[in-house]
């Protein structure tokens, strides 16, 4: 539907990783390498993760949800928390603080996982004249994706980097990692399996990623107090 | 430091490489409809027909539909729905016109047989009004034609309803986009007549060196119409046609054993350029050697010969009081009574010096070969009237009767080349090999009927041309081609099929609101997360420092 369209899904697909970059304070600390750094060990671990759907799954004749192949895909998508695993512990990261360094880790990932899972539809089908909601519902899943990646770098943040931790919380912690690390499952579930229209889909991303961010910051800010 | 030049290169890069990006054009369109283009010709200069071939619009459902700005629109009529007086008021005022597609109703796939009922004739009768008011005008815009199916009528009812409800589509208020991408037609620069003949030679008495008499059975296979595309003239004249070849069939039977071969040659040719004076019949008559030409006893024409009616017409140009005239008539005459059919002779006086040559048989007239048009025609038609455009469908031929037409005109001939006039006697009998063939009958009248014959767009060497040679080699001896120009009175222009994109497209104004709509969002979130990471003092500081600076410089 024409450049102006494009611009429009590009920017609210792609506008709030820049939005967030600038407005907290990563962009004074200068933790763009840091983005730069996740951004790379994401597309190392999508490389790693496509090998192995090739090795491991089969193609489907139909498009309905099949429950071997869709738990084989979430083990696969465990490969998801190895990467943010190296990218917040491995890679050497200037001297910034924990909450900075997940930020940014989360950031980068997001961003990444954006380009290219989502720029090349949107610029194959929105530039052309017909027009459909389906580019600006990638937008709106793009934001949620940001969310949760972010929510999960700090759960992971939380689990890799803190060495005290109340116990009480901990299992909660593991608890939201899982789900967070599950949601890709989760929603292909309801594509294919409950056969949610696209709309419903990206809502209940929209309110999930909403939720698990409260439930994180929660978890957070309640394991920050012993620190200090 | 570094970090901001970095910053900066990264986001030049990233400028040039969405430029670069951005001259790389995709097309996309949720549907494509194959459309025909209306025919374009010039007539002794005159431009006639569509002038335009590429077409990118919106669509809309009618003349008056308020709001609408015709010139930029596409105006979806389907053909049952015009009213010609109208549409004709809006052409002669120079109506400006984005453009017109006219819906034909779905064709159904079954062959002819027969009956058709009431509401085909309708459409007939629609569309053969419709066909010669098209032709007979110019239209500066592009003017399609496409079969009603069910996607394209859906279509048309949204557009119906959006302009019902007054919001019609333009590039403000969004709507559906019609767009045909193709380059403007170009004349054809040679437009080829290919003539078909073949030759039965007929037996020699004993002794006898003079050249045998001759008669010629012609046919002209080509259509004009409305869309080149789609006139495929099952009637006029495939029916003809196949009358044609199956007498070839009947009488190389009988030629081929030299105990029955009879004392005429027959020659059998297919003609092109019927709709235009039958000019290739002109070209072929000229390039006749002239002991051919005064051995040509008669030729007999066939037009028209496929309808459901008992009661066929026989053209002449000699006056009727001729002997021979009388003669052939009466020969008719008796064979028609057996069949139940009736031939009445119809007189019509050439005028030389009137180029318009209605019927195929003043070719041969005009050349001083006797001649007669053998129709269901009673009246002559216009210059490009009766020329087998769309209306002409495969159902308008009723085989049935054609086949006892078709035995009217072997017996007959029958009768003159074995010289048994008078009698009762039956050559063609049923359950013999000299059957007639109803199914060779039906098999060439379905061909034609989807063969669009359009003969400046055929070129040498269509598929048709080569079938009916090969056929006419097949009964005939010596079937060869003969290739002329047609005559510059008429110049075509080509371009007859193109694909039909539709997009549904959202208006302008939409993408403001939208573009609206992120930018409020984006800003929002900045503010938001400004806010909570790190106060709202520094939020509230990007504003003031301005003045606290100044103040700092004083």
């Amino acid at each position: 539907m024409t450049f102006f369209h494009f611009f429009n899904c590009a920017a609210l697909t792609f506008g709030p990783h820049a939005v967030y970059y600038k407005a907290t304070p990563l962009s004074e600390y200068d933790t763009f390498s840091t983005c730069i750094k996740a951004a790379i060990v994401y597309i190392v671990t999508t490389l790693i993760k496509f090998v192995c759907f090739a090795t491991f799954l089969q193609v489907s004749e139909h498009d309905g949800f099949d429950l071997s192949q869709e738990i084989l895909k979430g083990l696969i998508g465990f490969l998801d928390v190895a990467g943010l695993y190296y990218a917040l512990t491995q890679v050497s990261h200037r001297s910034i603080s924990q909450n900075h360094k997940f930020q940014a880790v989360g950031l980068g990932w997001a961003f990444a996982d954006a380009v290219l899972h989502r720029l090349a539809p949107l610029w194959v089908g929105a530039k052309g004249l017909e027009f459909t909601w389906e580019y600006l519902l990638q937008g709106l899943e793009s934001n949620a994706n940001l969310v949760f990646t972010v929510s999960l770098a700090a759960l992971g943040s939380l689990m890799w980097l803190r060495k005290n931790k109340p116990a009480a919380l901990v299992p909660f912690i593991y608890v939201s990692a899982g789900i967070l690390a599950a949601m890709p499952s989760i929603t292909s579930y309801l594509r294919k399996g409950l056969a949610w229209e696209f709309p419903r889909v990206v809502s209940f991303e929209l309110s999930a990623s909403l939720l698990m961010a409260f439930v994180t910051w929660r978890l957070f800010s309640a394991c920050q107090r012993p620190a200090q | 430091m570094r970090g901001w030049w970095r910053q900066q290169v990264m986001g030049q890069a990233v400028v040039v490489m969405v430029v670069m990006v951005m001259s790389m054009v995709v097309a996309d369109a949720a549907a494509v409809v194959d459309v025909y283009r209306m025919i374009q010709y010039d007539l002794r200069g005159a431009p006639m027909g569509s002038r335009r071939a590429a077409l990118n619009h919106h669509a809309t459902s009618g003349f008056d539909v308020a709001g609408a700005d015709l010139s930029r629109a596409v105006v979806i009529l389907p053909v049952l729905e015009v009213n010609i007086s109208s549409l004709n008021e809006f052409v002669q005022n120079k109506g400006l016109l984005g453009g017109l597609l006219l819906l034909l109703p779905q064709r159904s796939h079954e062959s002819g047989g027969g009956e058709g009922d009431d509401s085909d004739e309708n459409v007939g009768k629609v569309l053969v009004e419709l066909e010669q008011w098209l032709v007979h005008n110019t239209f500066q815009y592009p003017v399609y034609f496409a079969y009603e199916d069910d996607y394209v009528k859906s279509v048309l009812q949204e557009v119906s309803a959006n302009d019902a409800a007054g919001r019609p589509a333009t590039a403000t208020t969004g709507g559906y986009k019609l767009v045909v991408s193709v380059s403007e037609a170009k004349k054809i620069a040679t437009p080829t007549l290919t003539n078909i003949q073949g030759w039965l030679p007929g037996l020699r008495a004993e002794g006898d060196n003079s050249m045998l008499p001759t008669i010629a059975i012609v046919a002209s296979y080509d259509t004009f119409g409305a869309a080149p595309a789609l006139a495929t003239g099952s009637d006029s004249n495939g029916s003809g046609v196949a009358m044609l070849l199956e007498l070839a069939r009947l009488f190389s039977r009988l030629y081929a054993n030299p105990n029955t071969r009879g004392p005429y040659n027959l020659l059998f040719g297919l003609t092109s350029g019927g709709p235009y004076n039958y000019n290739g019949t002109q070209n072929w008559l000229r390039n006749f050697d002239q002991r051919l030409r005064e051995s040509m006893e008669y030729a007999l024409c066939l037009n028209s010969v496929g309808s459901s009616s008992d009661h066929m017409w026989l053209h002449v140009s000699k006056p009727p009081e001729n002997a021979f005239i009388k003669q052939i008539l009466s020969e008719f005459e008796n064979v028609a009574e057996g069949l139940d059919l009736t031939v009445e002779l119809k007189h019509k006086k050439i005028n030389i010096s009137n180029s318009r040559v209605a019927w195929e048989h003043e070719q041969f007239s005009r050349q001083r070969i006797t001649a007669a048009t053998l129709s269901q025609l009673e009246e002559a038609s216009e210059l490009l009237q009766q020329t087998g455009g769309i209306a002409d469908s495969r159902r308008a031929v009723n085989e049935t009767v054609m086949m006892r037409k078709i035995k009217l005109v072997a017996e007959s001939l029958a009768r003159r080349i074995y010289g048994q006039q008078g009698t009762q006697v039956e050559v063609f009998a049923a359950g013999t090999n000299l059957a007639l063939s109803p199914a060779y009958v039906r098999s060439w009248l379905d061909l034609l009927g989807r063969t669009p014959r359009v003969a400046p767009f055929l070129g040498k060497n269509a598929p048709i041309i080569t079938a009916l040679h090969k056929e006419l080699a097949q009964y005939t001896k010596d079937a060869s081609l003969q290739h002329e120009t047609l005559d510059s009175t008429f110049v075509f222009y080509d371009n007859t099929k193109a694909q039909l994109n539709v997009y549904q497209v959202a208006s302008v104004t939409f993408d403001f609101i939208v573009a609206l709509a992120v930018g409020s969002y984006l800003i929002i979130l900045f503010v938001v997360l400004f806010i909570t990471t790190k106060g709202v003092d520094d939020f509230l500081g990007v504003f003031r420092k301005a003045p606290s600076r100044k103040f700092k410089s004083s």
